[in-house]
C-alpha cells in the first residue's frame, strides 16, 4: 500500500489559534494518493483537509484493531468516500470515486496510517512552526 | 476575475453585517424548533463559493446549478436544516449533517450529472461550516 498526500500550497493563516474546525475544514488542504496493489484510490482534487484526514484514518484503523465490521471516511466537501471493511484480520478498501476493491491487512494499513501522520506533522511543524502551539493540532495528530 | 467576482462579493457582505440568520423549524421537535438558529457567515459562504459556486474550478466537489445566489443559498440551507435528515458528524467531527433531497436539480454531482440533495455541515454553534449538492 501506498498512502500518502500533497499539500497544495502554502497558506497563510495563524496557526497557533486556529480552532479544531479550521483544521478539519480550511487548512493544510492538499491531495490525497492511495494505491493498493493495482488499484489506485487517490483523490487529486487539491480541497482535500490533509489534518482531517490523518485523524479520521486514524479513528478508523483505531476502531478496526477492536472490531470487525466496516468504517467509512466521508470527505468534507462531496459525497464521495472510502470504506473499510475489516474480515479477520484483513481490510477490503472500497471508494464511491474509483471501481473496484483491494485488499490490505490491518497491521500494514496501521502502520500506513501511522506514517502519514508523522509525516504530515512533521512537514507542516516543519513550514508552521507556531502550529506546534495549537492544542487541537496536537491532539489531531497525536501518535499513539 | 472570478477572484474579483469573490471579492466583491465578499465585501458586499461584511458591509451587509457578515452574518446571515435564519431561524428554521425543526422538524422533529417544535420545542426545539424556537430554539433552533442557523448561521451562514459570510466566511462560510467563501468557503462554499470557492469549492461549489458554478464557476469554482475544484475538482472532485459537488456544483451549483448556474443561477445560484446567496439568498437562494440561504433557502436551500433553511430547508434542508428543517426538513432533512440530520446525522452527527462523523470520526470525531464536531457538529451535525443535515441531508435533505429537493425532487430537482440543484446543481451537478462530482461526476457532473444532476444532483437533488443537498448536504450542510453545521457546527456545534449552529453555524453552517460547508454546504453542497450531491
Amino acid at each position: 500500500m501506498h498512502l500518502d498526500y500533497r499539500l497544495t500550497g502554502p497558506e497563510t493563516s495563524n496557526w497557533s489559534s486556529a480552532t479544531e474546525e479550521d483544521l478539519r475544514y480550511r487548512l493544510a488542504l492538499g491531495d490525497l494518493i492511495s494505491q493498493i496493489g493495482d488499484h489506485d484510490f487517490s483523490a487529486p482534487w487539491g480541497w482535500i483537509p490533509l489534518i482531517d484526514l490523518a485523524a479520521s484514518f486514524a479513528a478508523i484503523a483505531g476502531k478496526l484493531q477492536h472490531a470487525t465490521g466496516s468504517e467509512t471516511f466521508e470527505f468534507t466537501e462531496s459525497d464521495a468516500w472510502i470504506r473499510f471493511k475489516r474480515h479477520g484480520h484483513d481490510v477490503t478498501v472500497t471508494t464511491s470515486y474509483q471501481p473496484g476493491s483491494a485488499e490490505i491487512n490491518l497491521p500494514e494499513l496501521t502502520a500506513k496510517v501511522r506514517q502519514l501522520q508523522e509525516k504530515l506533522k512533521t512537514e507542516l511543524t516543519t513550514k508552521y512552526p507556531e502550529i506546534r502551539s495549537n492544542q487541537h493540532f496536537g491532539r489531531l495528530l497525536k501518535i499513539g | 476575475m472570478r477572484r474579483s467576482f469573490l471579492g466583491v462579493l465578499s465585501l458586499f457582505l461584511l458591509l451587509m453585517g457578515g452574518l446571515a440568520v435564519f431561524q428554521p423549524a425543526a422538524k422533529a421537535d417544535p420545542a426545539q424548533s424556537e430554539q433552533m438558529q442557523v448561521t451562514l457567515t459570510s466566511r462560510a459562504l467563501r468557503h462554499i463559493m470557492e469549492r461549489h459556486w458554478p464557476d469554482s474550478p475544484a475538482s472532485g466537489a459537488g456544483k451549483f446549478q448556474a443561477g445560484i445566489t446567496p439568498n437562494i443559498l440561504r433557502d436551500l440551507i433553511n430547508e434542508s436544516v428543517r426538513d432533512g435528515r440530520a446525522r452527527p458528524n462523523t470520526h470525531g467531527r464536531p457538529g451535525t449533517i443535515y441531508e435533505y433531497d429537493f425532487q430537482r436539480p440543484i446543481g451537478t454531482t462530482i461526476d457532473g450529472g444532476p444532483a437533488s440533495r443537498l448536504r450542510v455541515v453545521v457546527n456545534n454553534r449552529n453555524e453552517v461550516i460547508t454546504a453542497f449538492p450531491f
